[in-house]
């Protein structure tokens, strides 16, 4: 009778478990779909996250919590810091989205003064719908919410801009779905036009074949990341936010390029329009998605033993 | 903004589905491409209940208003529903209740004297004190009960039983007496569903056992297609032709009351939710519930269900005319409950709950438990079965609650001398019902006791009449075996053994559609 009821019990467990995919996101039933209610537009504030007091404990959660972990993951190559030698802030950083690890990717591989003092803009619809997400995502990533369904932009990240922060803003607004570059919206030109400070733009290259949608956690092996810092981009003078926009996507292509090349002959390859198209090839999906899911090699001809 | 009922696919997005059964439920993890049908979720209600009452009163259907109707020295009859309507009960105070208070403040405004309210409940078990208490409030139950002017009707006093003649088709139209004397005949629905009300009202609810034998019988059931639609239902016809009869001599002022479908409030709300919608409250809720349950004893879970009371809320009244009114009720029922459904499945799932109409404060027998899965969820269509003729149904309940022999007594021997003899009700009415009407012991209960009346196992048995007709096969997930075998089903342990006993019927890939119920739908099939 006990053992049954335990055994019940860890069936049960296990079966909610299993349905309700813990530690994920919700699904919805396909034929569902038409009949989800409107995402909730109630956004929980998070102005205490950027206090003197949240930055203590954020200091001790990325160093004593979120490193370790990250570093046990995966392996990563940093390039193009010493840009940020040249810049005192704030600064927004714009980067390629392809996983849920870019954001650590990006704050982890910053010099520690910049990375206390960077926040991280966040879907305001998926980060910051429950109390916990809210509190956990600030309190981990200094996260901001922002707006991606309307085309206007809170107030705050502004706010935040002049308040000295620096901010990490994937103009993508989500996540890759084939670990390809999509378009940028123009949310990170309109702040730095507005705001009047450097885009400094990000590549980086591995996330996807790390962890990509769907995955709760890195694959096995330590899988390599690279990440990719470039010269900081300020909008002339007059200079539109449709005019400046192309000009970060631009930038990013080209830093994707030095990954695979060099900086002179991404250089000279971006001077004569000859870039390589960030969103990929025009091919069949799986082949898009199979080219993203190989991470990069970082010492190309070095003859290693297979690995599990 | 409410969401309309849907049809799920099952797909591998989909987590295990809550499925009802008795006192309990489960979560069941259904094939791939398995229909599931979903109630729409609760509509509007009306801003403000009293006001809307008042409404209706003063501005009736094809009637004079009712203070028109109320005059001194007339005799004011107050019928209505009895508790099996709604399920489960509704928290306090009832729109009953609410609402006979207003007729009466209008009634003493017209200085009437002579009232009586008559709890509507034809062959049903009486109420107690403390249920009429709860269906017409306190301040009434405290001015009429005790001087005998509230009171439960009784269809086997032939002193007050008046025989207002017959219909055209032979029918005998035998109602209450005073009823049919009164000046005024008001009497107060809850519609839960589309079946209530009209005609049925007065035809039914206060009519004696001679006259409810005319469309209670298995012939006139498997003719109704379905109960739920009175336009297609040979019972309704009855109760038409019957109530059209009464009105030529009665003046009867019809109230009909539609509610939401909130029937499980907090912290059970998660029951009436989508399942890919359950927050980690509601799963945990779940997993709470489900554990406790499985420790509770039967009658500790017994109680936690039956104790739950539907946070309904009012969706609209109308007033008048039995029938313009019932059009607008049946209209308002639609929009809370009406799904669209494209064709008939092979497999009918249903999880058959903890309480029916008829168990009330009471247990839910192994014929309670067929009538309501068999009965009331099978018939809940409009225009054909969710199941094709030949399918299978496939219940889910225990089978196990036993007999209550103070609400149920007759119900025993039906279920241990006829249904041994035979499970046909075409074989079985002919045979046995009038035995089991007119046995005196049985009548005393019903009479003096809180006895349902010694036909009344029958008419569980011909609610059933149609699906039994239609069906290839009715097998019952988790049910008794023995008692599924004696009133001629099988019974299997999970739904997959009950898909393999099926197969013999409908292939082993059928088609399945389950009813994600309750709370209550309609499944309109093209």
């Amino acid at each position: 009778m006990v053992g049954s009821f335990w055994k019940d019990t860890v069936e049960d467990v296990r079966r909610a478990k299993r349905g309700w995919r813990w530690g994920h996101r919700a699904q919805v039933p396909r034929s569902a779909e038409p009949f989800v209610p409107p995402p909730s537009r109630n956004v929980y504030p998070n102005d205490w996250s950027r206090t003197p007091a949240a930055m203590v404990a954020r200091e001790f959660a990325q160093k004593v919590g979120l490193e370790p972990v990250f570093r046990s993951q995966v392996r990563t190559r940093v390039e193009g810091l010493d840009t940020l030698a040249r810049l005192s802030g704030p600064v927004i950083f714009a980067a390629n989205h392809a996983s849920h690890l870019d954001t650590p990717l990006l704050l982890l591989s910053l010099p520690d003064e910049w990375r206390r003092r960077t926040a991280v803009a966040a879907a305001a619809d998926y980060f910051f719908d429950t109390w916990w997400r809210a509190v956990g995502s600030s309190l981990l990533f200094n996260t901001l919410p922002i707006d991606r369904r309307g085309g206007t932009m809170s107030a705050t990240p502004g706010e935040v801009l002049r308040d000295g922060w620096s901010l990490v803003i994937f103009p993508e607004g989500t996540r890759s779905k084939d670990g390809w570059v999509g378009q940028f919206r123009m949310g990170a030109a309109y702040l730095a036009v507005e705001q009047g400070v450097p885009v400094v733009p990000v590549a980086h290259r591995g996330t996807f074949a790390a962890m990509p949608r769907g995955a709760g956690w890195p694959a096995r092996g330590r899988r390599q990341l690279t990440v990719r810092f470039g010269d900081p981009l300020v909008p002339a003078e007059g200079e539109s936010v449709r005019q400046f926009a192309p000009r970060i996507r631009d930038a990013v292509a080209r830093l994707l390029d030095e990954e695979q090349t060099d900086w002179y002959a991404a250089l000279r390859r971006s001077v004569s329009g000859e870039t390589p198209d960030p969103s990929g090839p025009d091919v069949a999906q799986w082949r898009r998605v199979w080219a993203s899911t190989q991470s990069p090699d970082v010492e190309p001809g070095k003859i290693r033993a297979w690995r599990g | 903004m409410t969401r309309p009922g849907f049809v799920l696919e099952v797909d591998d997005r989909t987590p295990p589905l809550l499925v009802h059964e008795g006192l309990g439920f489960r979560l069941e993890e259904f094939p791939l491409g398995t229909r599931v049908i979903y109630p729409p979720e609760p509509v509007a209600t009306v801003p403000d209940v009293d006001q809307a009452i008042r409404e209706a009163l003063l501005n009736p259907v094809d009637s004079e208003p009712l203070p028109e109707l109320l005059f001194a020295g007339m005799k004011l009859t107050i019928a209505f529903d009895d508790l099996s309507l709604p399920l489960p009960t509704m928290k306090a105070p009832d729109i009953r209740g609410r609402i006979i208070e207003q007729v009466l403040e209008m009634a003493a405004a017209a200085g009437v004297d002579d009232v009586e309210l008559i709890a509507a409940l034809a062959l049903h078990r009486r109420m107690t004190a403390d249920e009429l208490r709860h269906v017409v409030g306190e301040r009434v139950f405290r001015s009429f009960y005790p001087q005998g002017k509230l009171y439960n009707f009784d269809a086997e006093d032939p002193a007050n039983l008046a025989h207002l003649g017959t219909t055209e088709k032979g029918e005998d139209v035998e109602i209450s007496k005073r009823a049919a004397e009164s000046d005024l005949l008001v009497y107060v629905n809850v519609n839960l569903v589309a079946m209530d009300g009209g005609h049925k009202s007065v035809g039914v609810g206060l009519a004696s056992y001679k006259s409810i034998k005319h469309h209670h019988n298995a012939k006139t059931m498997v003719h109704s297609r379905s109960f739920m639609d009175h336009k297609h239902s040979e019972m309704h016809s009855s109760a038409w032709r019957m109530g059209r009869l009464i009105g030529e001599s009665v003046k009867v002022f019809q109230i009909e009351t539609t509610l939401d479908n909130n029937v499980f409030g907090k912290p059970y709300d998660f029951l009436m939710k989508r399942e890919w919608e359950w927050s980690v409250k509601d799963q945990a809720a779940m997993l709470g519930m489900r554990r406790g349950l499985a420790l509770a004893p039967q009658k500790l879970r017994h109680k936690l269900f039956h104790d739950l009371r539907g946070a309904y809320g009012l969706t609209g009244i109308n007033a008048g005319a039995v029938e313009p009114v019932h059009e607008r009720t049946v209209r308002k029922v639609h929009e809370q409950q009406r799904v669209k459904i494209e064709g008939q499945a092979d497999v009918m799932v249903m999880g058959v709950p903890y309480l029916g109409p008829y168990n009330v404060n009471s247990t839910m027998n192994p014929i309670l438990a067929a009538c309501m899965g068999l009965g009331y969820y099978f018939n809940s269509y409009l225009g054909q079965p969710v199941v094709r003729e030949g399918g299978v149904a496939i219940l889910y309940h225990p089978l196990d609650e036993g007999f209550n022999t103070l609400h149920h007594p007759s119900y025993v021997d039906f279920y241990e001398e006829v249904l041994a003899e035979s499970t046909d009700p075409h074989v079985i009415g002919p045979k046995f019902e009038e035995q089991f009407a007119t046995d005196p012991w049985y009548i005393h209960l019903y009479r003096t006791s809180n006895a349902y009346h010694g036909v009344h196992p029958f008419y569980m048995w011909y609610w059933i009449a149609h699906a039994l007709d239609h069906l290839g096969d009715v097998i019952w997930v988790g049910g008794d075996r023995r008692a599924a075998s004696r009133m001629g089903f099988r019974a299997a342990s999970t739904l997959q053994d009950a898909l393999e006993m099926a197969s013999g019927a409908v292939g082993t890939s059928p088609s399945i559609t389950y009813l994600h119920n309750p709370p209550h739908l309609l499944a309109d099939v093209r």
